[in-house]
């Protein structure tokens, strides 16, 4: 018996919707009673959320931290791509190892880890005092800054995978065109290199600003109780207090705005590489 | 038998050892309990289990779950818990009874119970653990805080590493803190009027599960804890020392429970006795534990600010059902007046 497309997708239809459909349903339900005892429905915990301008301040504070943390993440992973690209063999397997060394670290280490690295008597202090740039040591741990520098490290492999996959495959010999139609290597790499390698770079963009958004620990170790993030004021309404309508709350507006900027960062990025073949093209 | 997610799981388990030729840990019965991660759970490994298995032949499964997560996660088994036994703080435990997650207790029924102070056990539980909050410091930098309001004072205030409302230590203290300003158990204004002048200058807001790795990094060196967390630390050979405030020092209880549904409910009794025991404790106690007993027959520390748990009835205690409702506004609070 042949089975028709539909049927063949059932299954995964199936559990596209007991696992992730059903969950945000029953999300949304929740998030449509006043009391934390699901008794009374009503959208008290909404009108609470969205009336309040400090829930305002802390989702403008969530989305802007994922938008540095992107921007210091580009930065920094993509000269290290290019250097990966221009390495012989042997030593992009080694660079690759480097790379996604971290990702078999637990994230937890790993950000105790910059406590030690940040802290007042950490890594960074001792030097900057050491070479006498500053006569006391500066506040790194609990601000944005430390955080945002924290996140750059920790989110770095999934900027970098994706965006290597891509420059991998780059032809080396479109540079070798450019340079002998005679671009500079700064033009070859903003005219040639750079649309080409867009796809990686709003992948991997795309990945870091979803998880540094969302990245609980990261946030609460390093940012502590000073900056408040939407994933700390989940925790705190669903696990402490156990208002989950307005943790539901909270979890939908998160959902909402990260998801509404990976499709602003996705349609940019595609603009922006649409906008530069068509300069290659007639470039 | 009730067929439950935890028996079909532990069933499929048993049946696989059985194939491998493995006789399965739990051929005398087990019990499933919750215990706080970290030291809780390393101490009831290494010591509660060992004597649960020799005393009653009861193999000890547990799921690390901080109290909070426990009456969340009972909440959203609605009558299936995965595990028998809860172990909370005040705050959570009147959760627990408010939200309907316990079954009832019958204290008669631990051999042990002639051996905890009265008053420690009644229909929902028994006290398994003390704990004593006061102010930790560290004496190469700082000299000795008197009381609770000298943390917001210089030289404390610049080296203070400060937590909010989402612990029992944390809000006891904050309580504390506002009472030395004409604050209550119901009113913490002051504490805000207060902190707002010397925001600027606290070294560290973090969050309670950073906060002794912060110390140990020297991001703070004044902080409110217990004389576990001090123990613990000075074990590890760090600089710190236990101050009991002029005013008093903060004791609350650490409860156990039977999980409304539990699967095992008679060894869940067993397991709630053999903590109790007097040899338990004993070990429990030792450093790197540090547990402060419930139990009479056992030797206090000399770490420990008091000589017998009878003189733990002098020291503060706070009413759970009056500070639960108000919680939330002032954990909401707290994020809005003392984050950035």
């Amino acid at each position: 018996m042949r089975l028709a497309e539909w049927q063949l997708a059932m299954p995964l239809t199936l559990a596209f919707a007991a696992f992730f459909l059903a969950p945000l349903l029953i999300l949304a339900a929740i998030s449509t009673f006043d009391d934390d005892q699901l008794a009374r429905v009503g959208f008290a915990q909404w009108i609470k959320f969205l009336g309040d301008p400090f829930y305002w301040r802390v989702v403008r504070d969530t989305l802007a931290l994922g938008l540095m943390t992107v921007a210091a993440t580009v930065l920094v992973g993509f000269p290290l791509a290019l250097v990966f690209v221009e390495a012989s063999p042997r030593w992009q397997r080694v660079l690759l190892f480097v790379i996604v060394l971290p990702l078999l670290t637990s994230v937890v280490v790993r950000t105790f880890a910059w406590i030690v690295i940040l802290g007042q008597e950490g890594v960074i202090n001792r030097t900057i005092m050491a070479l006498g740039l500053s006569p006391a040591p500066l506040r790194l741990l609990q601000t944005e800054f430390g955080l945002i520098l924290a996140l750059t490290q920790i989110e770095m492999p999934l900027l970098l995978l994706p965006l290597l996959g891509v420059m991998s495959r780059l032809d080396p010999a479109l540079g070798d065109a450019s340079q002998a139609l005679g671009a500079s290597r700064w033009r070859t790499l903003f005219r040639v290199t750079l649309p080409l390698a867009v796809p990686g770079l709003v992948s991997g963009c795309l990945l870091v600003f979803a998880s540094s958004t969302t990245a609980f620990i990261s946030q609460s170790v390093i940012g502590g109780n000073r900056l408040v993030y939407l994933p700390l004021v989940i925790w705190q309404q669903s696990l402490v207090v156990y208002n989950w309508p307005l943790a539901a709350v909270a979890a939908l507006t998160l959902l909402v705005s990260v998801s509404a900027c990976v499709v602003a960062i996705s349609a940019l990025g595609r603009q922006i590489a649409g906008g530069r073949a068509a300069g290659v093209a007639h470039g | 038998m009730r067929l439950d997610r935890r028996r079909f799981l532990a069933g499929s388990a048993a049946l696989g050892a059985v194939g491998l030729g493995i006789r399965p840990a739990w051929a005398k019965g087990s019990v499933t309990a919750a215990v706080y991660p970290g030291s809780w759970e390393e101490a009831f490994r290494g010591i509660v289990a060992p004597a649960l298995d020799k005393a009653h032949g009861v193999q000890l499964e547990m799921q690390a779950l901080y109290a909070v997560d426990q009456i969340a996660k009972a909440r959203a088994a609605r009558g299936q818990p995965t595990f028998d036994v809860f172990v909370l703080d005040p705050g959570p435990r009147v959760s627990g009874i408010e939200a309907g997650v316990f079954d009832k207790f019958t204290p008669s029924k631990l051999t042990n119970l002639g051996a905890v102070p009265a008053g420690l056990a009644d229909e929902w539980g028994v006290t398994v653990a003390a704990q004593v909050v006061g102010i930790a410091y560290n004496p190469k930098k700082l000299p000795p805080p008197k009381d609770w309001d000298d943390l917001l004072k210089d030289p404390w205030v610049s080296r203070l590493g400060l937590t909010g409302f989402q612990t029992t230590f944390g809000t006891v203290s904050i309580i504390e803190i506002a009472r030395r300003f004409g604050g209550s158990e119901t009113n913490v204004d002051p504490f805000f009027v207060e902190m707002r002048k010397v925001l600027s200058k606290v070294a560290t807001i973090g969050t309670p599960q950073s906060m002794a790795g912060l110390y140990q990094q020297g991001q703070c060196d004044v902080l409110y804890t217990n004389t576990q967390t001090v123990s613990t630390l000075k074990g590890r050979g760090v600089d710190i020392e236990f101050v009991k405030p002029a005013s008093g020092a903060v004791a609350f209880f650490t409860t156990m429970h039977l999980a409304k549904g539990a699967a095992e409910p008679e060894n869940a009794y067993r397991y709630i006795d053999t903590v109790i025991g007097r040899d338990v404790q004993a070990a429990l106690i030792q450093p790197p534990w540090n547990f402060v007993p419930v139990n009479r027959e056992v030797a206090l520390g000399p770490e420990l600010p008091m000589k017998t748990l009878d003189e733990m009835a002098g020291f503060v205690r706070h009413d759970w059902t009056k500070i639960n409702p108000l919680r939330a506004g002032w954990i909401e609070r707290f994020n809005k007046e003392v984050a950035k």
